[in-house]
């Protein structure tokens, strides 16, 4: 009798297991979805959390590796540049040339960026209040972003280079040839008033030349994509791939003048 | 309280779904945790435990594929309850014996999977996922089983090495 009752209580469960599987195998999706849910929230998200922080863990390693090195090899650059510096500065005294004025970096984030598929002016998280002015320029680790176009107390708007109103006086980098930086919404950007027999390769870095006093000279603006010389034209058709990706700005610099 | 034990068993198959299952893998072999487990229970608990521990560690498995669940839920089900009659029906007090029962458990369920989820290339996958995922597990259980048995104690180790 007891071996009887054992298996009826055994069928019964097995009977509910069945219907149980059944329900969920021919059941509404909706419902093996809610299951799922659960299931997900109870049993799989605390893991899917410490999943996620180890593969952090293990990437800010491995980024803080990189940045060592690079802040190892940029030291020893950065001696070599402040010794050509003192180098330059005495140079220009015998010579009698004017000084050029020294920047510091203010860090600042963006905090929104406008614009339609091309951003043309981001906005940042330092303004009067960090002695931020209009027309100093921008730049991000890879080059230069544009200059401050307006200023509030805690805020700046900055008018980036893919604004078809912002202008670059610009010169390439191996050939001191001149031109001027735009952006054409149809072309991208473009090296304008370039001369016909100037000397450019694609490939080549274009950086702010310092004419104009917004930009410092040396900042890198972009690298020669094409070259079109047209014969009957005094000036090259010159596009060029920007430095910087507007699409993805995050952290910037302003240039203060060291005076500030 | 008698069902806490079982939800940490739950929670240790989701924990090596989402963590340890890619760190185990060797080469194309996975451990199957889950059929593992159901067939462990089966084999030290009573029919009833089994059929419902399988249930809930097929719905656990399936949690990422709803469509699924209840196939996976069945599937493993079944399969503890059959463990559990083999192990009424013959004698698995040898380690062997209880490794064969393992073995075959998770060669089972690997290929009823393969065939619930209607894989391409199937019988490519019997050997390069079912055969040796069912081996590496029947590695693992037997390492499980050394370690129940007393075979291989901390004791040991500490002397070996």
């Amino acid at each position: 009798m007891s071996n009887l009752s054992y298996k009826s209580i055994r069928n019964a469960h097995f009977a509910v297991v069945l219907v149980l599987a059944v329900v969920l195998i021919i059941g509404q999706p909706a419902v093996n979805g809610l299951v799922s849910q659960v299931i997900l929230d109870g049993f799989y998200y605390p893991f899917f959390h410490i999943k996620k922080l180890l593969t952090e863990v293990k990437t800010v390693s491995a980024e803080n590796d990189q940045l060592r090195s690079w802040v190892a090899k940029s030291s020893v650059e950065l001696s070599f540049l402040e010794e050509a510096a003192r180098e330059n500065i005495r140079l220009r005294s015998i010579l009698g040339f004017e000084q050029q004025p020294g920047y510091r970096l203010l860090p600042a984030t963006v905090v929104s960026v406008t614009g339609g598929r091309m951003p043309i002016s981001a906005t940042i998280n330092r303004g009067l209040a960090d002695s931020v002015k209009v027309q100093q320029p921008v730049i991000n680790q890879v080059g230069l972003v544009g200059r401050i176009q307006e200023v509030m107390p805690g805020y700046a708007k900055v008018q980036l280079l893919t604004d078809p109103l912002n202008r670059v006086a610009a010169r390439v980098a191996s050939g001191r040839e001149m031109g001027i930086v735009r952006y054409l919404v149809s072309e991208g950007m473009v090296l304008d008033n370039f001369p016909n027999q100037g000397i450019v390769r694609p490939g080549d870095t274009i950086l702010s030349s310092g004419l104009g006093r917004v930009y410092p000279p040396g900042l890198k603006v972009g690298t020669v994509r094409e070259i079109f010389r047209p014969e009957n034209k005094p000036y090259s058709e010159i596009r060029l791939e920007p430095a910087v990706n507007f699409h993805s700005l995050e952290e910037l610099f302003v240039l203060m003048p060291e005076t500030q | 309280m008698r069902i806490i034990p079982f939800i940490l068993y739950l929670f240790l198959i989701a924990m090596h779904e989402v963590i340890s299952s890619d760190l185990t893998t060797v080469y194309t072999a996975v451990i199957n945790l889950p059929a593992l487990a159901v067939l462990l229970v089966a084999t030290y608990k009573s029919e009833v435990v089994s059929i419902w521990f399988g249930f809930a560690a097929g719905v656990v498995i399936a949690a990422g594929m709803p469509d699924l669940m209840g196939w996976h839920a069945l599937i493993l089900s079944v399969l503890g309850l059959t463990a559990f009659h083999v192990r009424e029906r013959l004698n698995l007090d040898s380690l062997y014996a209880k490794l064969l029962l393992i073995l075959g458990g998770v060669l089972v369920h690997n290929v009823l999977v393969l065939i619930v989820t209607r894989s391409d290339e199937f019988l490519y996958l019997l050997w390069s996922r079912a055969l040796v995922g069912g081996i590496l597990t029947s590695l693992v259980a037997w390492l499980f089983f050394l370690i129940k048995e007393g075979h291989i104690t901390y004791a040991k180790m500490k002397a070996l090495f």
